[in-house]
């Protein structure tokens, strides 16, 4: 490895600054909190990799002394005794950008043809070694006891709380997303459903102090049996939402009883609300309603799809969707496993976005992921464990895409960034990456403290990624 | 109040008498149990109260009396078993290219069956909670293990009112936990490579079976240091200590077969007699790392000790660790009784979890029971009104309790197939015996709903299922049970459809108030156990229709998903 390209490694680690294309992002509100709505319509879509992305097979440096640091480290290739690494020749070559690469290159993982696609085509970027951080962290800080770090480093449950919720070691009980939604509830207050909407479930990421998300299912709201509009069938809905209303204005009884009762009654109502207006939700060539059997993942973006066609009906300015795939935690069998996970992420956003093309929504709609961690480099015979920063896509028509930003380290055990095992600690935080589509969602600078309560302690509150 | 209060004198070996200088009064009846204590009690210490078995419970003594004796015949009876159902499944021979996929069905069917009509309520209630704590999942590893998957959860069942130490060993040992968090198949270090051991389950084992994240006080509460953060209770390097102790272990194949190597032995699929899915994982010496290993509380095992005797002295660190009587002993009682524990209960409970008073440790039986009859689980007063601190009731047990309640069953004898649910119970209830979608559970012993209660730092595990999406599917189904579902339409049901037997409500339809109260003595254990608000609704609604089945689904579903029935008091 030629000395350039380890200087070039080595500075972008410690700063994250070397990606990145500056701080502006397309549009800057002065204010989040602002009178009004807003005049145009954005959403975020957060995919998040349940169990922990070994995403050092996703992206691969294939430059010579780079790869080879990476296989040795990965203990050589798929199907040498207990290698992990993907054969130099299988991955798909991705040609970035960056001006300051210093010739080292990349590809993606064999099965991901559609992020290949996306990223060429400059609708997709890298966000290379994010995690949790509470400051920007050097190995000698790390090892110094007292240093802030988050709590329970390498936990699934304990990290994925910290990337919903950027809490560090406080004991906030909101997500960023949520907070978002608390942020703008001034300026989308005639939305008629909430501004955080889950696909896949129950989630930290979405919970506001004041605002709650709306969880529907991953094809749409369930309708409610037993009730109509006539007589018997009438009258039922209206006891249903009578002991509902009932248990809520009441006082002697718990906050058990309470809290069940608001769900109800979010329920009745939002479903009736999502359904009148899924009747005119659109369908997509690229995620059709019959005919193919679409995975659990694509079917949530299929409906987050009808969802934003259908935004008018339903008031929508600023929408956060949330899905999920899991099966990361690929302690066994990562080699045979990784196709799947990454394909079906790879094919399931490339339809995605082919969706919102289709109904001229890429310019308003950014998926970005996330994941518990990324994996040990080493290998314990068959798979990795738990490890820190990792790899991330965002994919939108206003991604400044085809770009690597961060910073990638150099994939060698003992090397400045690995904390052990080839655990890296982030070059960026999940802070500054969800500052960034913060800021471009509509949260205005000055309040990116409130989104990302860690954001001032790192040089960059934007890293760039968003025009 | 003061029945009570002289009651438990009594019960704890009298007062000081030498006050009463004339002859003393009269003794005082002891009450008996209430049918809506004897419901709460139900509710806490089965999968649903019925009104067959509240009167039985009254029947066995008073206030005082009644509950232990229920509990005490409960802990000896035999556990029952979910593998000889799976086994039973099995075509023989097993033919190229079955789906073994399948027979993870007769599981979760003959969990509905044992659950439904199992004499051992307590101990598959207990069984049923640990298995929320020693969560294994067919969705994932284990789906083509269905006897793995079936033994472990019979393993919960042994061991539910036995020894903790004996539980953490048969678990860690089981070959379901083993292929489930990847211990089985472990290998040691290979020096000149980046290979090392699986942190897996050296990291679960600590952090949801035995002390969690973080040092606590014997009452649960966290211990801080001086700048008020939580103290960990072990970092990397332990994690990697453990780690190394748990390498070597894999299916069991006879030590004396030269062809039984660790690279070799497969899980034997068949039901053959003594087959490797339902045995103890072995020790394959060779791949078992040798050199020291950290543990907790300052201990190292010493290098080239078997890995037996290491695993041995691994699992007494962890069961010896302080933590483990709070940890656990909070997490039984919030799935058992409360989810919020006051201090002190915890503290009462772990302080028998490691002295149950004969010197023993990790008595569970003990634990159960005095859980199950501490002054928090047994408020004094015939409560009506919400006294205790209570939880939500799982999606899955407000399912049970009426399934019990109404002697449910179908025409077939089966006892909730898939088909009751559109495919998979966990479809509809977001939880199902080994359908855990990871390690972590349905829902976390921490989660807390935003507003009310996360607002007064109280935390409801359960509400984590209350999505609108899932309460819609729960609510859903309870009208399809009332209105479709009934031994009025049991003719034109699928034999496999599980229907309610409501043929008294339907003598008493007429009369929206026996209606009301018919459903209410069944559901919430008293006429006067619901709330007048909830009755006045319900009778109107009754009175809407003349059709008699219309007016028994009406009640039956406005009672069960009522917050109040919802409510475990």
């Amino acid at each position: 490895m030629n000395k350039q390209r380890r200087k070039f490694l080595q500075a972008a680690a410690a700063g994250g600054a070397a990606y990145a294309f500056g701080r502006t992002s397309g549009t800057v509100y002065a204010q989040s909190v602002g009178v009004g709505g807003f005049p145009d319509y954005k959403a975020l879509v957060c995919l998040f990799m349940f169990g922990g992305n070994d995403s050092w097979n996703m992206v691969v440096p294939t430059s010579t002394a780079e790869y080879n640091a990476y296989s040795t480290s990965r203990g050589g290739e798929a199907g040498v005794g207990s290698g992990l690494a993907i054969p130099q020749a299988s991955l798909l070559p991705i040609n970035a950008l960056n001006s300051n690469l210093n010739g080292v290159t990349f590809g993606l993982h064999p099965s991901m043809t559609g992020m290949q696609s996306l990223f060429e085509s400059q609708r997709a970027a890298v966000i290379a070694n994010v995690g949790p951080l509470i400051r920007p962290t050097t190995k000698a800080q790390y090892l110094t006891p007292g240093w802030d770090l988050p709590p329970q480093l390498f936990s699934h449950n304990d990290q994925q709380d910290q990337w919903h919720s950027l809490r560090g070691t406080s004991l906030l009980k909101s997500g960023w997303g949520g907070r978002v939604a608390d942020l703008l509830a001034a300026r989308t207050a005639d939305q008629q459903l909430p501004l955080n909407v889950s696909l896949a479930g129950q989630t930290y990421f979405q919970a506001g102090l004041n605002a709650r998300p709306y969880v529907m299912g991953s094809t749409g709201a369930t309708t409610f049996a037993g009730f109509g509009t006539t007589g018997v069938n009438l009258a039922r809905r209206q006891t249903f939402d009578a002991i509902v209303n009932g248990t809520l204005a009441s006082t002697s009884n718990t906050a058990y009883e309470r809290s069940y009762a608001s769900v109800q009654q979010r329920a009745v109502q939002y479903a009736d609300r999502v359904n009148t207006a899924l009747l005119a939700g659109r369908s997509f060539t690229a995620l059709p309603d019959s005919g193919v059997t679409l995975s659990p993942l694509a079917t949530q973006l299929r409906t987050v799809a009808k969802m934003i066609s259908v935004r008018s009906s339903l008031a929508m300015s600023r929408q956060i969707f949330f899905v999920s795939v899991g099966g990361f935690d690929t302690h066994d069998d990562l080699l045979a496993d990784q196709p799947g996970l990454l394909g079906g992420v790879s094919s399931a956003v490339k339809s995605f976005y082919d969706a919102l093309t289709e109904m001229s929504m890429e310019q308003s709609v950014t998926l970005f992921t996330h994941s518990d961690f990324a994996r040990t480099l080493t290998s314990n015979g068959d798979g990795s464990d738990h490890a820190w920063g990792g790899l991330q896509f965002v994919v939108g028509g206003a991604v400044r895409g085809r770009t690597i930003y961060g910073s990638y380290p150099l994939l060698q055990i003992g090397s400045p960034q690995d904390v052990g095992g080839g655990r890296f600690i982030p070059a960026v935080s999940v802070d500054q990456y969800a500052s960034t589509l913060a800021n471009w969602f509509g949260v205005a600078d000055a309040d990116l403290g409130s989104i990302a309560p860690s954001i001032n302690n790192f040089p960059q509150r934007n890293l760039g990624f968003m025009m | 109040m003061a029945l009570l209060a002289m009651g438990l004198l009594s019960a704890c070996g009298g007062g000081d008498t030498a006050a009463t200088p004339s002859a003393p009064p009269p003794p005082v009846p002891v009450a008996s149990v209430s049918k809506p204590e004897a419901f709460r009690f139900l509710n806490q210490a089965s999968f649903g109260a019925t009104e067959t078995e509240a009167a039985r419970l009254i029947s066995m003594g008073n206030i005082n009396t009644a509950y232990a004796a229920w509990i005490d015949a409960e802990i000896a009876k035999p556990a029952s078993t979910l593998l000889p159902a799976v086994e039973a499944a099995y075509p023989n021979p097993v033919p190229v290219g079955f789906n073994i996929a399948s027979l993870n069905a007769p599981r979760v069917e003959k969990w509905f069956a044992n659950t439904l009509r199992g004499s051992d309520q307590l101990r598959g209630r207990v069984a049923w909670a640990l298995s929320q704590i020693f969560v294994v999942s067919q969705i994932g590893a284990l789906q083509n293990l269905p006897s793995a998957t079936a033994d472990f959860y019979d393993l919960l069942a042994r061991d539910a009112l036995g020894d903790y130490r004996t539980l953490l060993q048969d678990v860690t040992l089981h070959p379901a936990m083993g292929v489930y968090l990847s211990m089985l198949g472990n290998q040691k270090a290979v020096a000149g490579t980046n290979l090392r051991p699986d942190e897996n389950y050296a990291r679960e084992v600590m952090q949801l079976m035995s002390i969690g994240l973080v040092e606590l006080d014997l009452d649960g509460s966290v211990r801080r240091d001086a700048g008020g953060q939580p103290i960990p209770t072990y970092d990397q390097s332990i994690i990697e200590g453990f780690a190394r102790v748990f390498t070597g272990w894999k299916w069991a194949c006879p030590t004396t077969n030269p062809a039984c190597t660790f690279t070799n032995v497969r899980p034997q699929i068949a039901p053959l007699p003594g087959y490797n899915q339902i045995l103890p994982m072995r020790l394959y010496a060779a791949q078992h790392e040798t050199g020291t290993k950290k543990l907790l509380s300052g201990v190292t095992l010493p290098a080239n000790q078997s890995g037996e005797m290491d695993l041995q002295m691994a699992l007494d660190n962890i069961a010896n660790h302080p933590n483990v009587a709070p940890f656990m002993s909070r997490q039984l009682i919030q799935k058992l009784v409360t989810s919020n524990p006051s201090p002190a209960y915890v503290r009462r409970i772990a302080t028998l979890f490691n002295n149950d008073g004969t010197g023993r440790r990790g008595n569970l039986a003990a634990v159960v029971r005095a859980i199950l009859l501490d002054a928090e689980a047994r408020p004094a007063g015939q409560g009506i009104a919400p006294v205790a601190p209570g939880k939500v009731k799982e999606p899955l047990l407000r399912l049970t309790q009426l399934w019990r309640a109404y002697d449910a069953r179908a025409a077939s004898g089966k006892t909730g197939v898939a088909r009751n649910f559109g495919g998979g119970v966990s479809n509809v209830f977001g939880q199902g015996p080994g359908l855990s979608p990871s390690v972590f559970n349905f829902y976390s012993p921490s989660y807390a709903p935003p507003g009310e209660i996360a607002n007064q730092g109280m935390v409801a595990p359960e509400l984590q299922l209350a999505t609108e999406y899932l309460n819609t599917q729960v609510t859903n189904y309870f009208w399809t049970q009332a209105v479709a579902r009934t031994i009025t339409q049991s003719p034109a049901l699928n034999v496999d459809d599980m229907y309610i037997d409501t043929s008294e409500e339907i003598g008493v339809a007429a009369d929206s108030t026996l209606l009301v109260n018919r459903v209410a003595e069944r559901l919430l254990g008293g006429a006067t156990n619901i709330s007048p608000e909830l009755a006045t609704l319900v009778r109107a609604q009754v009175d809407r229709s003349t059709s008699a089945n219309t007016r028994v689904a009406d009640a039956v579903y406005f009672i069960a998903i009522s917050p109040e029935y919802t409510l475990q008091r």
